[in-house]
């Protein structure tokens, strides 16, 4: 279960996140310039709200009464950023492997295979298609056993054709995961394909939400 | 006299300017690009003022703070350690003119790399001490190369800065632009353009040394492709 109620003053108006991930995908859904990525940039540690608290599996990673504000290598959370921040300089084998370990290491080939990437290991992300780029950041995510994973807008830098196999490989793994998953998009027709539940960001506040099925259960219109 | 010595002393004396002037160069970028530094840009203005001093008066501060009677050299004084008109001052002088050169491209370098990328560094559970050595140095290695080189370049070169702290003693510290000087006044003028053609090999090599190593790495200008693709 992964609990985050957090708020954070921008430029433009204050950010209020307040929401829980159990186990499921949940959609972060809104326009550009909402505040989705500083949701998840707040949660994986990358930035500091200004008040709340962020609970992830039982444990406070950040807490502004508590004064606890963990480091991100401390959290355990997978981050795919928008554009996948790919270390150009790295082969995809070894985008995988820079951050583990030894013993972690002897996995890097698992997932390869896993994420269709075998023969490309060699490959620097330059090299690699839309599709594989987007699949190599999200085996890195993965490499590191994170208990959340954050996904921003993983699928706008795909082609129509690409983004539609994409879905469907991103289903399928979902079940796999078993695991909790926040997925930030400004495509309702996304949100709606790929999450368990959507909560629908405006101005920095969750203003509805809807479950799959989109039956409302959040106020606010459409 | 044979040029020879002269030749090798400055090769010694840049190289090893080139060396302390890396080292300084990229940890103080590193430090005024990560941090706040209180008074950040006083300290800033104080690592480039030899770059637009004239060497002369570069090296007479180097000479007032170095010397005999100054508040450093009389420290090392009492330690048994004397600086001036050694090769430890013309090193001292190539490498204070050069460091401007070397911060400078130290700078924009790691300023030139995404920061995204290292944040991703960061989610994936790296320290920051490795991220620096495996992402960031990595991206940011032509500039550095390339600050390096004209490090060097400006350390072979020095000659006012150098004149004032070291001299200009042959067999000791008469670096090639001191001997040229000397082998011009006194009209030398087959060894001043061995000096001459000399020089102009060496950093055209350094140059053309430094154009190799940047040619066809990735994140070159600091740009990684995701940067490049409008991110």
């Amino acid at each position: 279960m992964i609990r985050v109620a957090i708020s954070k003053r921008l430029p433009h108006f204050e950010l209020r996140a307040d929401f829980e991930v159990d186990r499921s995908t949940v959609i972060l859904w809104g326009e550009s310039g909402a505040g989705k990525t500083t949701i998840l940039d707040c949660i994986s540690g990358l930035r500091r709200p200004d008040r709340g608290r962020i609970e992830l599996e039982g444990k406070t990673v950040f807490s502004s009464e508590a004064d606890i504000d963990l480091p991100p290598r401390e959290r355990g959370v997978g981050y795919v950023f928008q554009d996948y921040a790919l270390f150009p300089h790295l082969s995809a084998e070894e985008n995988i492997a820079v951050a583990l370990g030894r013993e972690g290491r002897k996995t890097t080939g698992e997932f390869l295979e896993r994420f269709g990437l075998w023969k490309q290991r060699k490959r620097r992300p330059e090299l690699l298609s839309g599709g594989e780029r987007q699949r190599l950041a999200l085996a890195r995510a993965l490499a590191i056993r994170p208990r959340l994973l954050l996904l921003d807008e993983p699928f706008s830098a795909l082609d129509s054709g690409t983004r539609e196999e994409t879905y469907r490989e991103f289903l399928a793994l979902r079940e796999d995961l078993g695991m909790s998953v926040l997925l930030v998009t400004h495509s309702r027709r996304e949100a709606e394909r790929l999450g368990h539940r959507i909560l629908e960001l405006k101005d920095g506040v969750v203003s509805s939400e809807w479950c799959r099925e989109a039956c409302c259960i959040g106020s606010g219109e459409d | 006299m044979s040029p020879l010595g002269p030749i090798l002393l400055s090769l010694y004396v840049a190289t090893l300017a080139t060396l302390v002037v890396s080292l300084a160069g990229l940890g103080l970028a590193r430090l005024f690009t990560r941090r706040r530094v209180t008074f950040a840009k006083f300290w800033e203005s104080l690592i480039l003022l030899p770059m637009v001093l004239p060497p002369t008066i570069t090296g007479y501060i180097l000479l007032s703070l170095l010397g005999a009677k100054g508040p450093i050299g009389s420290v090392l004084a009492g330690a048994g350690i004397r600086i001036v008109f050694s090769r430890a001052a013309a090193v001292i002088a190539a490498a204070t003119v050069s460091l401007p050169l070397m911060y400078q491209h130290c700078k924009i370098a790691l300023q030139g790399t995404d920061p995204r990328l290292a944040d991703a560094a960061r989610t994936l559970g790296m320290t920051e001490s490795r991220i620096f050595r495996k992402i960031t140095l990595p991206l940011a290695a032509p500039g550095v190369l390339g600050g390096i080189a004209l490090s060097f370049a400006r350390a072979l070169g020095e000659f006012g800065a150098t004149l004032m702290l070291a001299g200009n003693i042959p067999g000791r510290t008469q670096t090639i632009p001191l001997a040229l000087f000397s082998a011009v006044e006194s009209g030398r003028t087959a060894e001043a353009n061995i000096y001459l053609l000399v020089t102009v090999i060496i950093c055209f090599a350094v140059i053309a040394i430094s154009g190799l190593a940047q040619r066809g790495r990735p994140g070159s200008r600091g740009e990684s492709p995701t940067a490049r693709s409008g991110r």
